[in-house]
């Protein structure tokens, strides 16, 4: 259909590189901090403090409830309103608008962290529980149990969930389109409409994602065999 | 020392552990009923008896792997502060003291417990490094000591899935020696493993026994309780049954339980 329209792949080539670009720093930021967020999380899951458990709980069960699309326009336009109310309030006018990256990694960042808490905390249950008492019994410190043992002996359980949790993630980045800002699906959208190429672009974006998780699954499965080191080969498969 | 416990005289009269009154429960079940027990700096004590006699729970009272509910505890001249409520019962500890006092007193497990995703060097050294701070080179070295000692020097680069249980209790007992502790506590250490395996453990044992070091043993191994202690406990359904030298256990005792129970191994 390329001859219909004015414009072309080629065109459009430099717009769309832009925003898979963008897609993939929203990912990595958004899994980063996903991921620290579930490090507390799962620390919090597991605490022995009643309040900091219910309210880990809290957290986890109600942003797996809501659907990502929800949250991610709840946050958008319900944050810019109340921003704008806030400062109206303090006398100054105007209106503020959230920027739309910080939008697209806070969100998917808090959804991936409730999603991440479960993961870890299942991984850090699994823990044989006698690699931890060694560890006290050595007189170690909370901290050095926590990033010497714990993280280390979780993390062959928790990386297969972390990895489908990556995957996820960067098809959800699509989903920040909705609030109009040019990751890598709104792009497409422009430029399937606007060459009436619709099957050429949204194929291209298949074709773009898929190049994504393939590269990074292929980095999961070294990671994964990086953290698995000291276990023998036939659990490996 | 004014203690009720036949001890042998040893090379010092100051006490690693001392114990009184030891108490605790699970739920509704007591498993140490007011146990006393006075290790002296530089002897080997056994814990032998029955299984489900308390011994295990006993020793890991020593470390606080278990919090006793009542009593007293004094390691390395040092008593524990225990919190405790109103009627003396133990609700808590002083996490900081407890840290200091574990760094001078060494467990060996019955399942080793290595850490998997540590090289057997890096099981080693891990303790000195995080726990006393000191540098990776001095750990490096004090581990190539200990592994030496211990016969294990060739496999440090290894990992633990790919040795013997009698190997990894053995870096287990390494990693242990490496802390350069006061009190070395042994939970049953060779239960877990093949019959064939047994003697390679207990020679190392024996070893450290012949160096003067102090040691609390759990063990089933009666001709080797015998053999390496200067003490011997008894535990009976969660007291002390009988305490003395060797002698006095397996061949002097007038407890029914106990002449039984060591009868295999007299």
């Amino acid at each position: 259909m390329n001859t219909v329209s004015q414009e072309g792949l080629l065109d459009w080539a430099g717009p769309i590189l832009q925003g898979a670009l963008t897609t993939l720093e929203i990912a990595v930021l958004a899994y980063a901090i996903g991921l620290m967020l579930g490090l507390v999380g799962a620390s919090a899951r597991l605490s022995p403090w009643a309040p900091l458990r219910g309210l880990a709980t809290a957290y986890s069960t109600a942003v797996r409830a809501v659907p990502e699309l929800l949250l991610i326009i709840l946050l958008y336009y319900a944050g810019s309103q109340a921003l704008t109310a806030l400062t109206n309030a303090m006398g100054l006018p105007g209106q503020i608008a959230i920027n739309g990256f910080v939008t697209a990694v806070g969100v998917l960042a808090f959804v991936q962290g409730a999603y991440m808490t479960e993961v870890l905390r299942g991984a850090i249950l699994a823990i044989p529980k006698g690699q931890l008492e060694a560890a006290d019994a050595f007189g170690f410190s909370t901290w050095a149990r926590f990033h010497r043992i714990v993280i280390p002996a979780m993390l062959p359980n928790a990386l297969p969930g972390m990895s489908n949790l990556w995957l996820i993630l960067i098809k959800d980045t699509a989903l920040i389109s909705v609030i109009g800002f040019s990751e890598l699906f709104f792009t497409i959208q422009q430029a399937a409409a606007s060459t009436r190429a619709h099957f050429l672009f949204y194929a291209a974006a298949g074709v773009i994602y898929l190049l994504m998780t393939l590269t990074s699954t292929a980095l999961f499965a070294r990671l994964e065999r990086y953290v698995r080191r000291g276990q023998p080969i036939s659990e490996e498969a | 020392m004014t203690s009720s416990l036949h001890v042998t005289p040893s090379a010092s009269d100051t006490l690693a552990v001392e114990a009184r009154h030891l108490v605790k429960r699970y739920g509704d079940l007591e498993v140490l009923r007011d146990v006393s027990l006075e290790v002296p700096e530089g002897s080997v004590t056994s814990i032998i008896g029955a299984s489900g006699s308390g011994k295990s729970t006993l020793l890991r009272c020593l470390n606080l792997l278990e919090r006793p509910n009542l009593g007293e505890l004094a390691i390395a001249d040092e008593a524990i502060r225990f919190d405790r409520n109103p009627q003396g019962d133990v609700v808590g500890l002083d996490r900081r003291q407890l840290q200091r006092l574990r760094a001078k007193v060494s467990m060996v497990f019955q399942q080793f417990n290595l850490w998997p995703h540590f090289t057997v060097l890096g099981n080693v050294t891990e303790a000195p490094m995080r726990v006393k701070g000191l540098s990776r080179r001095r750990a490096n070295a004090l581990a190539e000591h200990y592994l030496e000692r211990v016969g294990m020097a060739d496999k440090r680069d290894s990992y633990p899935a790919y040795l013997s249980g009698g190997q990894q209790q053995r870096v287990a007992i390494a990693r242990a020696l490496a802390m350069e502790p006061r009190l070395l506590l042994f939970d049953e250490p060779t239960s877990a493993l093949d019959p064939e395996r047994v003697s390679e453990v207990l020679s190392v044992i024996r070893g450290l026994a012949d160096e003067g070091r102090t040691m609390v043993l759990v063990t089933h191994e009666m001709a080797f309780a015998r053999d390496v202690s200067d003490q011997v406990i008894f535990l009976d359904r969660g007291v002390v049954g009988v305490a003395g030298t060797p002698h006095d256990v397996f061949e002097d005792s007038d407890h029914e339980r106990c002449r039984h129970f060591v009868a295999p191994a007299v």
